[in-house]
């Protein structure tokens, strides 16, 4: 073996050792400024780049010491110092011995590396898939996610997000927010900044934006992203659209509002009037029969009230139990006209009736049809003005067998736009608030009564200025009538 | 406080009816109407000691009745009570800036509407010889 040679060559070793270090290092530099710090997979590519660098200069420098010490044997073997008194197998034992140590020691420093690079590899795979996993969530879910840098360059953001700020989500990565996002939705870059300046871990906001027209309320969440050094180094913010959410929180209040109303009104006469009779003001019988009569009509108003909230509430839970029988609409139209003719009476408004009907029965729950007819009647009554006529006719339909009833009055009438909505829980005519209060059950009631429960069906026509009509049809029951009308 | 003329102002026509015979059987003149236009086009022309009304009624509600009473001249100064159903509908502030004087609730006692009635004119008297 000719060491001299060997020795020669130490300074290329000495060179490969240091480049390689040097190298691996500015590898890892270069990929952690160009990935970033939020990336945990790149953290580990990063330690994956330091431990081959490290690896390449270490194999360098023990290379360089093997060779020093073979030198140093035979630098003592050719000017004879040391090695004396030995013989040459000796020498070549010892030299060996040497060789074989460094060798030894190698194999197991160079072993454990490559175990941990191994590992390395391993975390880099699992640390890949997590990734793709994480991206995968972000874009497949309906909130908008948005994930800037320290410089509010965008880093991802999913289709949601790119659909809302209307800008390619694939293409604009490194791109400021504040040129991607137009200037009509400032308010979110604002608060982006706003949250990266104060270093808050996580706040939400509601935004409102504009959108067809239409104003949309996204609830805002953004949260800081920090390093290992607690600097913030990008923000998350996922907006959530909530519009929906709001406006059933709307009708809810209103409803509350308009049924709280609506059931104090009634009270309201009814102590009223209770407290007249109980004070002696009701001079004469004919006033106190006409304060009882008011007393009972309010407490019958209050009840059909209670009982469409109930209702209501039964049907959307499921839970109603029907008595469903034979029923003569003609004869349970009858009644309800005599409930309904005190109400029409105090606005001067007539309710005519319909002709005797031979046979028109239905298969029903009857205290729920009776609730179809005068939430209609009433209804009718309510958006008719002083002076103005509500009709009722039934109609047999014996090519369809089927019975119709109509409601017609001669109202305010319906916009075109509303039409389709008025049977609508909680729905009110916009234009027609201000004529009548209500709930919004009585229709949706009616229509979940008919089309529901009874395999019916509700329509409704309309003119503004002239009135309304609406209306409902059922299947003829068989079999022989069980009421006859008066 | 007889011959004082009181508006009452409702579109529950039982409510107007309680009111008014309270009233009458204590002496006072009561004239009506059924919502805040028709109320306020009679206010115009009857300019009756005090007014009570509802806070929501069809056409024109309460509050936009006494916003129009307070911009006009003739009807700035007339006291009014105002009835309502909604719980909290009607705030301190909106109160004192339209000069509401009383609020009551409804169910109400028509006994103790005619009681504050009475404290309001006797108070309007009061202030108007000092």
């Amino acid at each position: 073996m000719n060491f001299v040679k060997l020795l020669e060559s130490n300074r290329g070793i000495k060179v490969a050792a240091i480049a390689g270090t040097i190298a691996a290092i500015l590898a890892a530099a270069l990929q952690l400024i160009s990935g970033g710090f939020v990336d945990s997979s790149n953290m580990i590519g990063v330690s994956f780049l330091l431990l081959t660098g490290l690896t390449l200069g270490w194999l360098g420098f023990y290379t360089l010491r093997l060779c020093k010490s073979v030198d140093s044997v035979a630098n003592k073997l050719k000017d004879g110092s040391g090695y004396n008194e030995m013989n040459g197998p000796e020498v070549a034992a010892k030299l060996a011995t040497v060789v074989n140590e460094y060798i030894q020691q190698g194999c197991e420093q160079a072993d454990s590396l490559n175990q941990q690079i191994n590992q390395l590899h391993i975390q880099i795979q699992l640390s890949n898939r997590q990734k793709q996993n994480t991206e995968a969530i972000i874009y497949s879910i309906s909130d908008a996610v948005i994930v800037v840098d320290e410089s509010d360059r965008l880093l991802m953001a999913n289709e949601a997000a790119g659909k809302l700020f209307a800008f390619n989500h694939k293409k604009s990565q490194l791109i400021p927010i504040y040129e991607l996002i137009q200037h009509d939705k400032k308010e979110f870059i604002e608060f982006i900044q706003k949250i990266r300046s104060t270093r808050a871990r996580s706040k939400r906001h509601d935004l409102e934006f504009i959108e067809d027209d239409r104003l949309r309320v996204y609830d805002c969440r953004v949260s800081c992203v920090f390093d290992h050094r607690d600097m913030v180094c990008g923000v998350v913010a996922v907006l959530h659209d909530i519009t929906r959410e709001k406006e059933i929180s709307q009708m809810k209040n209103d409803f509350v509002s308009h049924v709280s109303h609506e059931l104090k009104t009634p009270l309201a006469s009814i102590t009223a009037y209770a407290e007249m009779l109980a004070d002696g003001e009701a001079d004469d019988e004919e006033t106190r029969v006409e304060f009882y009569s008011i007393i009972q009509n309010q407490a019958n108003r209050l009840n059909r009230l209670i009982e469409d909230i109930l209702n209501t509430a039964r049907i959307d839970s499921g839970l109603i139990k029907l008595d469903k029988q034979p029923v003569s609409l003609t004869v349970l139209i009858e009644e309800q006209l005599a409930m309904i003719r005190g109400f029409a009476d105090e606005k001067n408004i007539e309710v005519v009736g319909q002709k005797p009907i031979i046979f028109d029965q239905v298969y029903v729950d009857r205290d729920m049809m009776a609730q179809v007819v005068v939430n209609l009647l009433s209804n009718a009554v309510k958006y008719t003005p002083a002076g103005g006529r509500v009709s009722i006719e039934t109609e047999v339909d014996n090519n369809s067998d089927v019975v119709r009833v109509r409601v017609t009055d001669n109202g305010i009438g319906i916009p075109a736009d509303d039409i389709d909505h008025v049977f609508d829980k909680f729905y009110r005519v916009g234009v027609n608030k201000k004529q009548a209060r209500g709930t919004g059950l009585g229709l949706n009631l009616v229509k979940q009564i008919i089309e529901k429960l009874h395999n019916g069906k509700v329509f409704v026509t309309s003119k503004v200025g002239q009135g309304s009509t609406f209306g409902f049809e059922l299947p003829i029951a068989a079999g022989e009538p069980v009421e006859s009308s008066n | 406080m007889a011959d004082k003329k009181v508006l009452v102002v409702d579109d529950e026509i039982h409510i107007v009816h309680v009111v008014t015979i309270k009233l009458r059987n204590n002496g006072y003149e009561v004239i009506s109407a059924s919502n805040g236009q028709e109320a306020f086009d009679l206010a115009c022309v009857e300019l009756p000691d005090i007014i009570v009304t509802d806070y929501q009624m069809p056409v024109m509600g309460g509050i936009e009745f006494i916003e129009n009473l307070r911009a006009n001249e003739s009807t700035k100064d007339i006291p009014v009570v105002m009835l309502t159903a909604r719980s909290f509908a009607v705030e301190d502030e909106q109160k004192e800036s339209l000069d509401i004087a009383k609020c009551l609730s409804k169910p109400f006692s028509p006994k103790e509407l005619l009681r504050d009635i009475e404290d309001i004119l006797f108070h309007e008297a009061v202030t108007k010889q000092v």
